[in-house]
């Protein structure tokens, strides 16, 4: 959003008091909405690895057909010395590191809980959000610092019951839980099958990364609706700031049902009560029920804040203001409100009856409209403009695609006489990565390279960044393209194993992920490159704005990094130009 | 804030603060605690199943940084940290919560809602070895679950919290009088009320029910009604007591002198949680203990 | 441990084919082949509107990202900063925004005019012939004709059995469930513990198996031979491990089938199914079958 403010851009002048970075307690107990931005950023990023390495054993397993890591039941006793990720017993035994396929059960359920909870949700809403909805709306801070504090520092708390959850007995399977990210009763609920604490232990995990969600979620809104700067009126905040409104607020409705849902299976599991116990006149299906009315909003929850981010980057290397600023904010917004109408999308196999399938396909194609809007809003934003393909815009043009990509898919599983082929086939998996994995990342990377030199101070090597991209963008392809395939041939999800028929676009998918991982690692050379080995600081002209005259919004008026406390007199957004 | 006197606005740059860290790790504490006090973690000692220590120890970091947290709001507000601007911050961030406790009761009215309107389809159901359960259970409330009267100590119980809705909104019409007394008054009403309704509610009526929560040992008597019942009143009973502990904090600043008839922001909050509470109970009412009746008599 | 699998998607096609042999009457397999990118060919009449629906919606969806690609393409070639040094102001065009998002509408509602039939036709449940129940257990199925008296056990074939049987491992089972070519057949679908889902892609079904619930769905094979399929709900350990083998049979065939397996045949033409879930085994049946399911 083009904002003309008349305030004078508040370098050092009132005297900044920015603690030392080696001080603990600086962040410990930070009040700072930017050091606890960067606090989120960095727990983001370690998620992302432990995710993505994740991901990595998981394709290892797939690569090719026959059990490679998680060894299987019956070849539990005899491990030869040959098997890898076998440790040899005090009694010079073989037993094999991850466990047998429930070991993979166990990674794919944390890999997806960690990539959602852990990593996206992390980036988008608690690093970029805390770090520029106040800066973009001209405020010192987030209405309630210090609760924005125990929002960061219930994650780490979160994540560490997650990760303790896969170390300890979680039934007769074995180690941890592995009954997938939805948690579906009644495995997760069967004494037999998961009557260990560690079920217990991933639900209070999740118990707690949703306090830490409300906590942040209520934070926004007040920000938000309450410290806009004089003249910054809703219609004239920038889309980030839209979206992250939108999307908070699917949090702050959405969650508490989820934790509802997820006491009913603690107490199903510890005390004997029967809300998904048929015999005692419960109801599996109602589990699911409750947990897609959140989990639909949650996917969304997901990818709003990366429209938002796009929005801003393809406008400021556009040199254009957005196309159809109100449709694009009220488009954000009604995919919110739709999304808590389609949930059972995911359950058409469930047998719900003809009526009601036939009504969740019709909700859920409604919001291909207003997706719609804004895959042609971002390219009417281009359009006429002068593009500048610096990295940011690289990735936020991948996006776009891949988004598109991932989208249709979704359109082709909301119409559940399909998706009775398709359900929990590889197809789904194919149309969330590519909504997931190279939508709501690639919207991260896009947004983490717009906002770096901001937050540092320091400059990028825009070779590494493009490299980075072009690695990724291939390499995320090969992984999840073949997916499709194999979905349309009927290979199911969360398989360990699986028949000969399946093989080849497995490998090549495997492949694909040795790709991707090459790109992370030109990722982190990149950040080696430009915080250690170079520190190349950005020159004094353009020290407040890198981007030059595209990037319009308030974030840029301020130096780089931000003054520890920005705004002390509130800047005055004047009328905009262009309406 | 100390050394910012060149602020030009009225927002509350909050000190750094060790709450936070402190609550989180009591809590993390407290999370570990819960899964070996069900489950346990080892064989003995602390880690042993059914040893409640870890859980308190926990719980008891949690309740030290809930007093020295808001301790630290109601200091900063009578330091004037809490402008007209924060004001309402605190207000909308209020309401806010209320919203999200608002849809976590949403979770359990399903649960119940799900049961009392779509039971005839599980006359169509089969379950392994007992056919006759699913016969049972295509009615509602099934046969053998022996329901509350409503209009017994149900009735009591609403109406103590309607009258302590009224004694809540006295205590505030006094305290923007300026009537301290009537104030305390109306305070210690509805503190008092909402102790007897939890009295009432969790030492007389729920020893008499006729059905279980879970079958802690006890599989007769456990089922999904009991399940729902318990959870849904339970959770409310809980926030009752969340209420009246707030209204009693309330009650002691007022004493305090911590209230103007002009800025009395944390017991709106708490007069707002109580009423949210109250709504919540005629739900309850009407929905958990009237309906069933009306239906097994109509 | 390593196969010479990465060959061809071709010698994979010819394997399917002649594995057949291995087995009594040569006979087609229908299953997933090795570097295939469609879905499998369709044995129902159902399955075929489902492939017809997805070549539809592959064609919108193709034209659809094709369009945003090429729309991508042009800007960024376009107004690329060298080609457009000065970037234009507009925010607004009513026409454009009006046509992208009634053309969407459209779409969509065309597409509703093809999904809408699809969905009555596979929900719809009709008149069926023969009633098979599938009820699933960590980590096997069962299948049970009540009105022929025969219950099965279908357990995996072993990697080693499969080999000297010359069949697909993890696909082919030791007791398939038998149906007669060309009969309407209705699957109830249970589980007696955690959620499984009853799946074979060829038929275009998929039901998930729920405690305490009875789901139904149905099909009509006119081709005679072996159709794979899969659980396709997560359900523990052995998921992956618990497939679904179904031999399309004549009606005589069949019989005999029955027979073996110390069923009955309800009558010379097989009664209608009853409306209401049978839900136990008739009561006459003598449980003796010939050749008893061994666990392998
Ligand atoms: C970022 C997350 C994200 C997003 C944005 C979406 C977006 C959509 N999803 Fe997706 N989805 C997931 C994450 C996401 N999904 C996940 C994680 C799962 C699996 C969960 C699990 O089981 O583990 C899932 C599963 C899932 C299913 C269940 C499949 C199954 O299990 O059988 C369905 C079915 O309807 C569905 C549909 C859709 C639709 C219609 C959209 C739409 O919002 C897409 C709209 C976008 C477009 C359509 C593209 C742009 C539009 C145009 C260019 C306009 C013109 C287009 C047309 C007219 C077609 N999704
Ligand atoms: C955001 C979500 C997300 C992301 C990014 C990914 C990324 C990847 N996923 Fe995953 N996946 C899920 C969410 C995600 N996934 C979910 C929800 C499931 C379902 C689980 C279930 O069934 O229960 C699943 C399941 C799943 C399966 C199916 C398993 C099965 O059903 O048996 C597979 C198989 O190939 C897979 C592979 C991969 C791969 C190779 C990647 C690669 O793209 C990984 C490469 C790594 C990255 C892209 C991360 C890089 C990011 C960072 C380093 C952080 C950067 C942060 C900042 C800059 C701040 N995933
Ligand atoms: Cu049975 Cu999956
Ligand atoms: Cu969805």
């Amino acid at each position: 959003m083009a904002t003309n403010q008349t305030a004078h851009a508040d370098e050092h002048a009132h005297g900044d008091h920015r603690p030392s970075p080696y001080n603990p307690l600086r962040w410990l107990f930070s009040t700072n909405h930017k050091d606890i931005g960067t606090m989120y950023l960095i727990f983001a990023i370690i998620a992302g690895v432990i995710g993505g390495a994740m991901s990595g054993l998981i394709r290892w397993e797939l690569a090719e057909p026959g059990v490679q890591i998680f060894w299987g039941m019956a070849d539990a006793g005899n491990l030869g010395t040959d098997k890898l990720f076998s440790v040899q017993m005090p009694d010079g035994s073989h037993k094999a590191i991850f466990g047998n396929e429930h070991g993979y059960n166990v990674m794919v359920t944390m890999h997806g809980l960690i990539m959602i909870f852990f990593m996206v949700m992390p980036a988008m809403i608690g690093g970029f959000g805390n770090w520029f909805v106040p800066l973009m709306i001209g405020a010192p801070d987030m209405a309630f610092p210090r609760m924005n504090n125990i929002s960061f520092w219930l994650l780490p708390v979160a994540f560490a019951l997650a990760t303790i959850s896969m170390l300890v007995p979680g039934g007769s399977m074995g180690q941890g839980f592995g009954g997938g990210w939805t948690l579906y009763a009644p495995l997760s609920t069967s004494q037999q099958l998961h009557g260990g604490p560690s079920m217990d232990l991933l639900i209070l995990s999740l118990h707690i990364a949703g306090i830490s969600s409300i906590l942040g979620a209520i934070n926004f809104i007040v920000t938000i609706f309450n410290m806009r700067a004089p003249g910054m009126t809703l219609h004239r905040m920038p889309l980030f700031v839209w979206s992250i409104l939108v999307t908070v607020w699917l949090l702050l409705l959405s969650l508490p049902v989820l934790a509802g849902a997820i006491t009913m299976l603690l107490t199903d599991r510890n005390f004997g009560t029967n809300f998904f116990n048929a015999a005692g006149g419960g109801d599996p299906v109602m589990y699911q029920h409750l947990f897609w009315f959140f989990g639909h909003p949650e996917v969304y929850i997901l990818i709003l804040p990366g429209f938002g981010i796009v929005s801003q980057i393809v406008s400021t290397f556009s040199k254009k203001p957005v196309f159809g600023y109100l449709g694009m904010a009220y488009a954000m917004v009604s995919i919110g409100v739709i999304g808590f109408i389609v949930w059972a999308h995911h359950m058409y196999t469930v047998g719900m009856g003809l009526e009601l399938e036939a009504y969740f396909v019709a909700a859920t194609m409604i919001i291909a409209v207003p997706t719609g809007i804004k895959i042609f809003s971002w390219i009417a934003t281009m359009w006429g403009g002068s593009i500048d393909l610096k990295v940011p815009m690289l990735w936020a043009i991948g996006f776009i695609f891949l988004f598109t990509l991932g989208g249709v898919t979704g359109v082709v599983l909301a119409n559940s006489g399909i998706d009775t082929v398709l359900h929990d086939t590889y197809y789904v998996v194919a149309h969330f990565h590519y909504v997931l994995s190279m939508g709501a990342v690639f919207a991260i990377f896009a947004g983490f390279y717009y906002w770096l030199p901001k937050m540092s101070g320091l400059k990028y090597s825009g070779l590494l960044g493009g490299l980075h991209f072009w690695i990724f963008f291939v390499g995320v392809n090969i992984i999840f393209f073949p997916q499709h395939f194999l979905g349309l041939q009927g290979m199911p999800r969360r398989y360990a194993d699986y028949p000969d028929g399946f093989a080849y676009w497995n490998y090549v998918s495997s492949i694909g992920y040795a790709i991707t991982a090459v790109g992370a690692l030109v990722f982190f050379y990149m950040l080696l490159d430009m915080f250690v080995l170079r520190r190349r600081k950005l020159e004094t002209a353009e020290n407040a704005s890198p981007w030059g005259e595209g990037a319009t919004t308030l974030e840029w008026t301020l130096s780089s990094p931000p003054p520890f406390h920005q705004f002390n007199e509130l800047p005055v957004v004047a009328e905009e130009k262009h309406h | 804030m100390a050394s910012h006197g060149d602020v030009k606005h009225d927002y509350h740059l909050v000190n750094p603060s060790p709450w936070p860290v402190v609550g989180s790790l009591a809590l993390f504490v407290m999370a570990i605690g819960a899964v070996v006090w069900m489950k346990g973690l080892g064989d003995s000692g602390l880690l042993a199943a059914k040893n409640p220590v870890i859980f308190f120890v926990g719980l008891a970091g949690v309740l030290v940084t809930m007093a020295g947290w808001w301790g630290d709001v109601i200091k900063e507000g009578q330091q004037g940290h809490h402008t007209p601007v924060v004001d309402i911050h605190l207000r909308y961030g209020m309401i806010l919560f209320i919203a999200s406790e608002v849809m976590f009761f949403v979770a359990w009215f399903w649960a119940y809602f799900e049961m009392a309107i779509f039971h005839e389809a599980r006359s169509a159901w089969e379950i392994a070895g007992d056919p006759d359960v699913m016969k049972a259970w295509a009615h509602w409330p099934p046969p053998n679950v022996e329901t509350f009267d409503p209009f017994h100590l149900p009735l009591i119980n609403t109406l103590i919290l309607l009258l302590s809705g009224t004694t809540v909104t006295w205590a505030h019409h006094a305290l923007q009088q300026g009537d301290r007394k009537g104030a305390m008054w109306g305070l210690i009403l509805t503190v008092a009320l909402g102790c007897l309704f939890t009295y009432v509610q969790f030492a007389i009526e729920y020893p008499e029910a006729g059905f279980a929560f879970g079958n802690m040992g006890d599989t007769t008597t456990a089922n999904l009604y009991g399940s729902t019942f318990f959870m849904a009143t339970g959770f409310h009973g809980a926030h009752v007591i969340i209420g009246t502990i707030f209204l009693a904090v309330c009650l002691i600043r007022l004493l305090a002198g911590h209230f103007t008839p002009q800025k009395h922001f944390g017991f709106e909050a708490a007069a707002w949680y109580w009423h949210f509470v109250d709504v919540v109970w005629l739900f309850l009412f009407a929905f958990v203990y009237v309906t069933p009746k009306l239906a097994m008599e109509g | 441990m390593k196969r010479g699998w990465i060959g061809s998607a071709l010698a994979q096609a010819l394997v399917y084919t002649f594995a057949a042999t291995g087995i009594a009457a040569a006979q087609t397999e229908t299953g997933p082949v090795n570097g295939a990118i469609g879905l499998q060919p369709a044995a129902t009449e159902v399955a075929q509107d489902i492939a017809n629906f997805h070549d539809l919606l592959l064609w919108i969806i193709t034209a659809v990202t094709l369009f945003v690609l090429a729309l991508l393409l042009y800007v960024m070639l376009r107004f690329n900063k060298g080609a457009n040094p000065t970037p234009k102001k507009f925010t607004h065009n009513l026409t454009v925004e009006v046509i992208w998002t009634v053309v969407p509408v459209l779409i969509l509602v065309f597409i509703s005019l093809f999904s809408f039939p699809l969905l009555f036709k596979q929900e719809r449940i009709p008149q069926a012939e023969l009633t098979i129940k599938a009820i699933g257990n960590t980590w096997r199925w069962d299948y049970s004709y009540p009105d022929q008296g025969v219950d099965i056990t279908s357990l995996p074939l072993s990697e080693e059995d499969a080999k000297a049987q010359n069949r697909p491992f993890r696909m082919a089972v030791d007791e398939p469930m038998y149906v007669p070519a060309g009969v309407n057949v209705r699957m109830l679908v249970t589980s007696n513990d955690v959620i499984h889902a009853f799946s074979v892609p060829s038929f275009g079904i998929k039901e998930d198996a729920v405690p305490g619930r009875i789901n139904e769905t149905w099909f009509n094979v006119p081709k005679e031979g072996i159709y794979y399929g899969f659980c396709q709900e997560l359900c523990g350990t052995l998921h992956g491990f618990m497939p679904i083998e179904v031999r399309v049979v004549s009606k005589a065939e069949f019989e005999r089938w029955v027979q073996s397996k110390g069923g009955q045949l309800a009558s010379a033409e097989p009664a209608p199914a009853a409306p209401a879930a049978p839900t136990a085994p008739a009561p006459d049946a003598t449980p003796a079958p010939v050749a008893p399911a061994t666990p392998g």
